[in-house]
């Protein structure tokens, strides 16, 4: 389980090399945008030499490589197949595109959803063993709804909303959108607890220097964690299913989201 | 068929690679004198690994550790037709 997600482009040495000091839990690191056509089969050789001689072993890494539509797809899944990583970051996936990657390969898959059908197909998609979790993928969502990304995201809030219901009864993880503007921290602080408190498990991240606040709000905050510690330890005293605490009622769900913080705060510090 | 790969950013190598009628290795860097040895080393394993001789290799390298220098070579000799 990761917070931040970071893109690192996979034609450039410097950011490949630079990975493990920018404190994402997990890199994703790019085959498709940020390579043009004509590098991709140098990001191809530089990220397959990467990972043999530097890989770090702390982080989660992961390879987004080009749509099933795009001429590259063959190679690049035939190249990352070889590749000791946490999974593909498959985009523009629809329910059609994800199988066919699968068949493909015995890596996890993280669909990017960004387009509507790949929102309806998510469901489905969640029913393979294999898929990890979902990404959401805001501009170019928007762009195929041909409507304006705004900063306030009410015109993908039923996008989120779908992907983390799907995500959370599939046990999946539910990753949200990057925020683009790289200078607007007040904004990214925003979106990141917005993210947060709607349910999202973590965030995408396009810049390094959005990768301290996403993990610090993604990490349990000291009044969650107080609060789940005394759940558990009432738990522990009653020793029963369900029991009052400060007047209300906690039982079994409440008792295991407690549990899941603690944990989540455990994993998250011992990085 | 004159290939090439890279680019001159840093940490980062940019190679050309030519058709030649022995096999030469030429290298411009800023850190020649600490890391010549280490860049014409990669640069050669990497032709053996290959098997591939007769060439001109011109290395313009800008701090590229070993994994960039062997990455760029391989990409230029691929689309240069010499290895598959």
């Amino acid at each position: 389980m990761s917070r931040s997600y970071l893109f690192v482009p996979g034609n450039n040495p410097a950011m490949l090399q630079q990975m493990d000091v920018f404190e994402a839990d997990a890199i994703i690191i790019d085959l498709e945008d940020s390579v043009l056509d004509y590098d991709k089969d140098a990001a191809l050789d530089l990220v397959h030499n990467f990972l043999a001689q530097l890989r770090p072993q702390h982080l989660e890494v992961f390879i987004r490589i080009n749509a099933v539509d795009h001429p590259q797809f063959t190679q690049d899944i035939k190249r990352v197949n070889e590749w000791k990583i946490d999974g593909i970051v498959l985009p523009k996936a629809t329910l059609y595109s994800l199988q066919l990657a699968a068949s493909k390969t015995t890596k996890p898959i993280i669909p990017i959803l960004e387009t509507p059908m790949g929102i309806l197909d998510a469901r489905e998609m969640a029913t393979l063993p294999r898929v990890l979790g979902f990404l959401l993928g805001g501009e170019d969502l928007t762009k195929e709804l041909h409507i304006a990304r705004s900063k306030e995201g009410k015109e993908i809030l039923y996008a989120r909303q779908h992907i983390i219901m799907v995500a959370s009864a599939y046990q999946k993880r539910s990753i949200d959108t990057p925020f683009v503007s790289t200078k607007d921290f007040e904004g990214l602080q925003e979106e990141a607890s917005f993210a947060k408190a709607i349910g999202f498990s973590g965030k995408a991240v396009i810049h390094p220097n959005h990768v301290p606040i996403i993990n610090r709000i993604f990490l349990p905050s000291e009044e969650e964690l107080q609060e789940a510690r005394r759940i558990l330890k009432k738990a522990k005293e009653v020793g029963s299913g369900a029991f009052s605490l400060d007047g209300k009622m906690v039982d079994k769900p409440i008792i295991e989201k407690a549990r899941s913080i603690i944990k989540q705060y455990e994993i998250y510090t011992r990085k | 068929m004159k290939s090439f790969a890279g680019t001159y950013e840093s940490s980062d190598c940019f190679i050309r690679v030519s058709p030649f009628d022995e096999t030469k290795i030429q290298i411009e860097s800023s850190v020649m004198e600490q890391f010549g040895d280490a860049i014409l080393k990669v640069i050669s394993n990497t032709l053996k690994q290959y098997n591939v001789q007769n060439v001109f290799i011109e290395c313009f390298d800008k701090g590229a550790l070993d994994y960039t220098i062997k990455s760029r070579l391989t990409t230029a000799l691929r689309r240069g037709g010499y290895i598959e």
